[in-house]
């Protein structure tokens, strides 16, 4: 039976999280909230033995105990009257109604339904998925779970860039080293969900090909200087990194534009005449394209091209022979 | 005893009274049978679960297929295809490969038996005698492994014989199985092909989930051509891995160890491909799979290949193995450009009619 009454903040067991799920909470506005009307409604707390635990509430201890109150208006179980996964169900249900969870809030719930409540993944999956707005499926209960045990750093970036399921599966994929090399990368990009999803790919995929660890790829010096080039916006910077990954993932296509772009070189075109290699070398297709604004510019393009059968590079070229 | 297992048959009520539905029913009578009367909702049950495709292989569907059931191979657009025929026995495959096209084409994810089987041998003989003067290869391998149901219905045994009394085609038994013995005893006529699907050891081991190992496959080869089947082989998917070159010349050597070149009617090359969706779908079911680490792009047709020059430095190589084994060999590109042909073998076919016609130029020389 729960009764309202005061406790005093130094009876109520701040360190004990056993119910909690926050994760970097946003409480300026619950604190606004709570210097001008005071508390709406009473914490719930729990007896154990001749202290309290915080079964919801948190958030509003935490502030009181900021603004210098002694005690707060709660309701209380007493020690055997609920067990602990009915207390955590009060609690979730609770702030549900209240506040709502963010992704990494759901990501600790949920593991806290799998292995400190040893709640059957079959009953998480049918009741809890959908309690917060999830497919309940085997698929996003893993994914959540592994975002709980991903670092609190990594677990800041995520909520912050709202990063999408697909790309937390990517970072779950890697070691806890190599997510903490990848971090400071990543973070300074600024990466929308597309580009996030093709560098984390690229990263993956270098490191399983070349048997190399992803903190050696991000620590190679040609990936730390674009970091360390301040004058380069995160757009310039991200479009660096990708050369730089594209290139060590697919070294063949690499050595291939680049004898392709030294020959084009040596044919000494105009800056105005553009030549082109099909798309990813496939079939022979040549492009020539080219630019003029008057009858003068043309005539020279058209005597400049007439000679490039002549040149050996491009007779390399039109025959394929890189 | 059938050499995978099956958990369950969804029976489709439409197809209890079917000899073909009675011949499984015999074959597996201590299996659980489910009746069912809205398929749709049970493909769908299993479209909801976390790996439908793995769950598919282990549950035997029995319905009936009322559309076309032999078409030409869709091939793809823009490349040389062989004009090859379909036959549409079963679909799906109790193998697990982890290439395998199947896993983002079948929107049915069962391992399934169309049971209205006389159906099927009437449109196959109706078309052969509506074409009496053309000559057709035609196969079960592109939507299943041929061998893949044969213990518990005797789709090749009956298929065997079917083709042995035909004049205009010739049928040919894809697998990467080695359950022969039931095909051995056979009057085939030299009138169906054997062929096996190969890779090295170590991309079976990797990559080709519950299939008989390089071995088996190439001793079961042995055995039917023994018996007198023609037998021919696919290099395909050819996968580029760091020490490939090693594993297909050592596989090449296994092959031809125990096989006579002479009695082999073709070889195809074809290296690894992939339509964009299956990447997702073969990473989700295979998260150790190392067949995406290639040099892959998207071609004219939209699949993924490996690069251009790396395909015509495999196909190349392969080709110098094999003729030197046998300059007799008939070796073709399965789904490649002219351009690719004519680097790799100096000449090219000069559309997929052409290629055809080669075919049955050599099928000729065969029967």
């Amino acid at each position: 039976m729960k009764t309202i009454q005061q406790i005093s903040l130094q009876q109520i067991n701040l360190s004990d999280e056993t119910f909690s799920v926050n994760f970097m909470p946003d409480l300026q506005k619950l604190q606004s909230s709570i210097e001008r009307i005071g508390l709406i409604q009473p914490v719930l707390l729990r007896r154990k033995g001749d202290k309290y635990q915080i079964v919801c509430g948190f958030r509003r201890i935490s502030i009181f105990q900021e603004l210098g109150n002694k005690e707060i208006e709660s309701s209380v179980f007493e020690e055997k009257e609920r067990d602990e996964f009915e207390l955590f169900s009060i609690s979730l249900h609770e702030n549900l109604t209240s506040r709502g969870f963010n992704t990494v809030e759901k990501a600790i719930a949920l593991d806290k339904l799998i292995h400190r409540f040893q709640i059957d993944p079959v009953n998480v999956i049918r009741s809890f998925l959908p309690l917060f707005s999830l497919e309940p499926n085997e698929k996003i209960l893993s994914t959540f779970l592994s975002l709980a045990g991903m670092e609190n750093e990594v677990k800041r970036y995520i909520l912050e860039e709202e990063v999408s399921r697909s790309n937390i599966r990517k970072l779950s994929a890697l070691t806890s080293d190599d997510r903490i090399a990848l971090l400071p990368l990543i973070s300074l990009l600024k990466l929308g969900e597309n580009r996030l999803r093709e560098i984390l790919t690229l990263v993956e995929e270098i490191s399983k090909r070349n048997g190399m660890k992803v903190r050696d790829i991000v620590h190679r010096p040609e990936v730390q200087s674009i970091l360390s080039q301040k004058e380069l916006s995160s757009s310039q910077r991200t479009e660096r990194l990708r050369k730089v990954l594209t290139a060590l993932r697919y070294p063949r296509m690499h050595e291939m534009k680049e004898r392709f772009e030294k020959k084009r070189k040596d044919l000494n075109l105009p800056s105005n005449v553009f030549v082109r290699h099909p798309p990813f070398f496939e079939g022979r297709g040549l492009k020539i394209e080219f630019q003029f604004e008057n009858l003068e510019e043309y005539r020279s393009i058209v005597s400049s091209l007439s000679k490039l059968q002549e040149k050996k590079e491009f007779q390399e070229i039109v025959l394929g022979d890189m | 005893m059938i050499p995978f297992k099956i958990g369950k048959i969804f029976l489709d009520g439409k197809s209890e009274e079917d000899w073909t539905t009675q011949t499984v029913l015999k074959a597996l009578p201590q299996m659980p049978v489910e009746r069912v009367q809205d398929k749709r909702s049970l493909i769908k049950k299993f479209l909801s679960l976390p790996d439908p495709i793995g769950a598919g292989k282990k549950n035997l569907f029995i319905t009936r297929f009322y559309g076309r059931r032999l078409k030409p191979c869709p091939g793809t657009s823009d490349h040389i295809c062989c004009g090859y025929h379909v036959i549409n026995a079963i679909t799906n495959c109790p193998m697990d490969c982890s290439y395998c096209v199947l896993q983002g084409y079948l929107n049915n994810p069962f391992l399934t038996l169309y049971s209205n089987w006389d159906d099927l041998v009437e449109e196959i003989g109706s078309f052969l005698a509506e074409h009496p003067h053309s000559f057709f290869r035609l196969g079960t391998g592109e939507l299943s492994d041929s061998l893949a149901l044969d213990l518990i219905f005797p789709i090749s045994q009956l298929l065997i014989s079917f083709f042995a009394e035909r004049e205009n085609a010739i049928l040919e038994l894809k697998t990467k199985s080695a359950e022969i013995n039931h095909l051995l005893h056979l009057n085939h006529r030299g009138k169906t092909v054997f062929s096996w699907s190969l890779s090295p050891t170590k991309m079976i081991e990797e990559e080709e989930t519950r299939t008989a190992s390089l071995e088996e496959r190439i001793h079961a080869a042995q055995r039917c051509q023994e018996k007198g089947y023609p037998i021919g082989f696919h290099f395909d998917p050819i996968i580029f891995y760091e020490e490939w070159e090693k594993g297909y010349q050592e596989t090449i050597s296994s092959l031809f160890r125990r096989i006579d070149p002479k009695g082999v009617i073709w070889i195809s090359l074809g290296g690894f491909r992939y339509p964009p969706q299956l990447k997702n779908i073969v990473k989700e079911r295979f998260p150790g799979t190392r067949i995406f680490l290639g040099e892959l792009f998207p071609g004219r047709d939209g699949k993924f290949r490996y690069l251009r020059e790396i395909r015509v430095e495999m196909y190349k190589k392969m080709f110098g193995w094999l003729r030197n084994v046998d300059p007799g060999l008939f070796i073709y590109l399965c789904m490649e450009s002219k351009e690719v042909w004519e680097e790799v073998f100096g000449w090219a076919p000069e559309n997929s009619h052409h290629l055809n016609q080669l075919f049955e130029e050599r099928v000729k020389e065969f029967i």
